[in-house]
């Protein structure tokens, strides 16, 4: 009896298991074929307009581009655009709040229609997402202590620990370029600055404008190096093969330029934090890089 | 499914899992321990410890694991006390597994009848060997299915691990899922892997279970 019922469990494990692989096959082809499987998981514009409602995935703990400030409510250069996107559009925005390593699966799963969560673009994430046009300038930077600043990464030590957020193109970067150097990976930006707050690593490697934000508005902290690795751009993301949202924001973002409207947010969102110094190597304005 | 990238994960997870069975085995052991000295204070009614150990067992098994964490791996550093992640891991697990396996050797001392203590008075047993030889291995035995499920359940606590930084398995699952945007892959291992710690332990605690019932008296 007791035999009988202990091969009937493991049976339904292995159906379980079996069920989840075959689950993970039909949404691999659907990945693969962009729109072409049975069920489409986006939403398109006209759905959205429909709806009244638009789902944007935003951080809730990166100041000062995507944060929520201390009355509850979304703030910062991500969600300044945020807002603009909705009202052009008409409907009401509905914020989802993201942490870096799950931005792709979120439009993936339909669980947001677009990101604009500081997402920089790079190769391997226009596979799985499309990105629309840049709205932003980043490179890479790495902040340390004052008492021990990192120049460069070749002066580490083998057991001096830089501390990268989990899903980041610092993360990438770090591991396809330096595999040797130890790093402490944090699923959060509120964790990742608590625990370096605390002590934690030598360093902390993330998107420039992060790291200079983050010694701006803490002591003791040094920007040693400022620009490492490619110089990148941040745009918008929608689900891949959403085409009629990604035209629509694209359209936007080239008629936001005519009126300066980047400029206008980093005004109203950055300079507290950079001044005014940053402004034309961080803004992108009407989708045009340099 | 695409077999390359499991390849290429597998010494990650593999990795993972041993962090986790090796912080889970640290932790459950000392859970263990705290729970058994817990269990006899609040049975023998030792006074003053008796209500400490209640306050500590009402604090640990009303806060979530993650907010002990945090606490002891973010808050603790304010007032100078630095940890590893790891050793965080097993302070947080034997923390929270404390009260439990208490509260689970209780229910078995509390299930040993009264008249075989008394029994054991009149025939002499002092009362550290009454404990020892009468009361125990059967509180033991009565407690085992408790403990199991105690062991199965702390186990998978370790999954909020990624909170602190550690590297387990969960945190490599969304890492992986970050890092390469294989979502199916990454999942798969993850169920696998867990299944793989988890299963033996439960086959063997209902073989353990199963060998150790020889309390209660009488029947």
């Amino acid at each position: 009896m007791s035999r009988f019922r202990k091969l009937a469990a493991l049976g339904l494990a292995l159906t379980f298991l079996g069920g989840l692989t075959a689950c993970g096959n039909t949404s691999d082809t659907q990945d693969a074929s962009g729109n072409a499987g049975s069920k489409q998981i986006y939403r398109t514009l006209d759905e959205i307009k429909e709806d009244g409602t638009i789902n944007i995935g935003v951080f809730s703990d990166k100041n000062p581009f995507g944060y929520v400030d201390e009355n509850g409510e979304y703030q910062g250069y991500d969600v300044y655009f945020a807002n603009r996107l909705a009202q052009d559009l008409g409907v009401e925005v509905n914020f989802v709040s993201t942490e870096a390593a799950n931005r792709i699966e979120y439009l993936q799963t339909g669980k947001v229609d677009v990101i604009l969560a500081n997402f920089t673009v790079t190769d391997e994430r226009k596979e799985e997402v499309d990105f629309a046009l840049p709205y932003m300038n980043v490179a890479l930077g790495v902040v340390s202590r004052n008492d021990n600043v990192i120049e460069s990464l070749d002066d580490l030590g083998e057991d001096d620990a830089i501390i990268v957020i989990s899903g980041t193109t610092a993360e990438t970067y770090l591991i396809h370029n330096y595999p040797n150097i130890p790093l402490q990976k944090f699923d959060s930006y509120a964790t990742a600055k608590e625990a370096f707050e605390n002590g934690t690593g030598v360093a902390w490697a993330n998107d420039n404008t992060e790291v200079i934000a983050f010694s701006l508005q803490n002591e003791g902290y040094t920007v040693g190096i400022p620009s490492l690795g490619s110089n990148d751009t941040i745009a918008p993301a929608v689900t891949k093969g959403n085409t009629t949202l990604l035209e629509w924001i694209n359209e936007d973002i080239k008629k936001l330029g005519e009126e300066q409207f980047f400029h206008k947010d980093y005004e109203e969102t950055l300079t507290d934090t950079y001044g005014d110094a940053y402004k034309e190597t961080l803004v992108v304005e009407g989708g045009k890089t340099e | 499914m695409n077999a390359a990238y499991i390849e290429k994960f597998l010494p990650l997870y593999q990795r993972a899992a041993i962090l986790t069975v090796r912080i889970g085995i640290e932790g459950i052991f000392l859970a263990i321990l705290i729970g058994l000295l817990c269990a006899i204070i609040l049975y023998e009614k030792i006074p003053v410890i008796r209500q400490v150990v209640m306050v500590y067992v009402e604090i640990s098994r009303n806060t979530p694991l993650l907010v002990q964490l945090f606490f002891i791996y973010y808050g603790l550093p304010k007032v100078g006390v630095r940890l590893s992640p790891e050793i965080c891991g097993v302070i947080g697990l034997a923390f929270l597994g404390g009260s439990y396996m208490a509260e689970a050797f209780r229910s078995g001392l509390e299930g040993v009848e009264n008249i075989q203590r008394e029994s054991a008075y009149s025939l002499g047993m002092n009362r550290f060997q009454t404990m020892r030889y009468v009361i125990l291995p059967q509180a033991v035995s009565t407690s085992i299915p408790a403990f199991i499920a105690n062991i199965i359940f702390l186990l998978k606590e370790t999954s909020v691990f990624s909170a602190i930084s550690l590297m387990d398995l969960m945190f490599t699952a969304k890492d992986l899922i970050g890092l390469y945007y294989k979502t199916t892959e990454s999942l798969t291992l993850l169920v696998v892997f867990y299944l793989m710690i988890l299963l033996p332990v439960s086959i063997l605690g209902a073989i353990v279970e199963r060998r150790m019932r020889y309390a209660g008296f009488g029947s």
